[in-house]
């Protein structure tokens, strides 16, 4: 390369160290330096000085706040910023101690809830026990035998004053997620809902009274079936039982 | 600061010691602050750039060589970058190539055994101020605004021509007083 052609790339050293030169020729120039080794070091000593610029300027001290917004920004600064979890023996403890008491509490209370539940099926059935014995003394009162399969029991019957009481031993077992249902049988074959009846199973005799919307004396007879818990506006399942009254 | 300390404070700051970074903050925020507030003008905005150049010795302090240079300009460029990106921010300067990258710096740093009297960064203070004021004048649109020739040759209302001459000449003088103050002692500069 001659002279006259190295002569344009050398003068734009200066303005290249500086970053002054504009895109196009910082670009040529770039391109020539890679096979210019005396331009690279004309480059290297313009390097120098334009960098040397950077320490002619005498100290400015910001506010002194721009330290304390920093450290904010430090790790550290951000951790104490956040809640912090010393999972300490004491904390831990006291913790466990806290979850404990609160499971004891719904144990204590589900407990209570069941007693409860036990407690009203004891009272239902001591009232129904009763109303079959007042029945029982009753000269009009009919007795409807019940058998079966295994399933025993009478029908108590007092059409007069539309009382009517089940008592029955030996139904077979259900699951959680189903009931005995009580229907009223009319005389066209409808049936009509009279109650549902989920029995303990330690207790050898139920007594379940029969709830009728209608006056007795308009049905003919009485069945239970075996239906989803909640019962069923007919009867879908198992038919433990059907008499005629 | 000695060399030495820098070189171990930079380390411990890469493994997150956060004195280690403070004391390097301490140290050399006067300059960082006084190059970010040249470029920028005003004072809030400098804070930030001066800020944001901390920070990224903070996240980037591992890329630092010592062998390549000593810190002070390494940080210098990256001050000298963010605060001109502010600019461009700002709507009034175009971005530098690789701005965000503080690796980049090593590229411009001139080697450690040229930077290490600091009498002589003074000594290019005072050369810069002893030139002409249109010498002047290109090397602090050119430096401290980061613009190309054409745009101070736009700015100023000058020939292009005009302009790369003037810069030209303005570095050559700045090259030789460097060298010049290389040759001699503090002492000799301030008796010339």
């Amino acid at each position: 390369m001659t002279y006259y052609e190295h002569l344009p790339f050398r003068e734009n050293i200066p303005a290249y160290a500086l970053g002054a030169l504009d895109a196009e020729e910082a670009a040529a120039l770039e391109a020539h330096l890679q096979t210019c080794a005396s331009c690279r070091d004309e480059l290297a000593a313009y390097r120098t000085t334009s960098e040397n610029l950077l320490m002619t300027l005498p100290p400015q001290l910001p506010s002194a706040a721009l330290r304390k917004r920093l450290q904010r920004r430090l790790p550290s600064a951000q951790k104490a910023a956040r809640p912090r979890w010393n999972l300490s023996f004491s904390r831990v403890a006291v913790g466990i101690a806290i979850v404990l008491l609160l499971a004891l509490n719904v144990f204590s209370i589900s407990e209570v809830r069941a007693l409860q539940r036990q407690q009203t099926q004891l009272i239902n059935q001591m009232q129904n026990g009763q109303m079959a014995l007042a029945m029982l003394s009753y000269s009009k009162t009919q007795t409807f035998p019940i058998s079966s399969n295994n399933v025993k029991g009478s029908l108590l019957l007092d059409k007069e004053y539309n009382n009517a009481v089940l008592i029955l031993r030996g139904l077979p077992p259900i699951t959680n997620n189903q009931t005995y249902q009580i229907w009223l049988i009319s005389s066209n074959g409808d049936r009509t809902s009279a109650g549902l009846l989920r029995p303990q199973t330690d207790q050898p005799f139920i007594s379940e009274a029969i709830n009728s919307p209608q006056a007795l004396s308009n049905f003919i007879g009485v069945g239970m079936t075996v239906e989803p818990a909640g019962g069923s506006d007919h009867p879908t399942g198992l038919q433990i039982f059907r008499i005629n009254f | 600061m000695p060399e030495i300390d820098d070189n171990q404070l930079v380390q411990r700051v890469a493994q997150g010691d956060e004195r280690a970074f403070l004391a390097l903050y301490d140290c050399y925020i006067g300059r960082v602050h006084a190059l970010t507030l040249r470029i920028l003008g005003e004072p809030m905005l400098a804070e930030e750039a001066t800020q944001d150049t901390f920070l990224k010795l903070w996240s980037r302090a591992r890329e630092y060589q010592p062998e390549r240079g000593l810190l002070l300009p390494w940080l210098l460029i990256i001050a000298r970058r963010t605060a001109l990106d502010r600019l461009r921010l700002e709507g009034r300067r175009p971005i530098l190539s690789n701005a965000e990258d503080p690796a980049d710096a090593w590229q411009t740093i001139p080697d450690a055994d040229s930077l290490s009297e600091e009498h002589r960064w003074r000594s290019m203070y005072f050369a810069v101020q002893a030139l002409s004021p249109e010498h002047r004048q290109v090397i602090e649109l050119a430096y401290y605004q980061g613009l190309s020739q054409s745009e101070i040759a736009k700015e100023l209302g000058w020939p292009l021509g005009t302009v790369k001459t003037r810069l030209r000449s303005a570095m050559e003088l700045l090259r030789q007083e460097w060298a010049q103050g290389k040759r001699s002692s503090p002492v000799d500069k301030r008796n010339r």
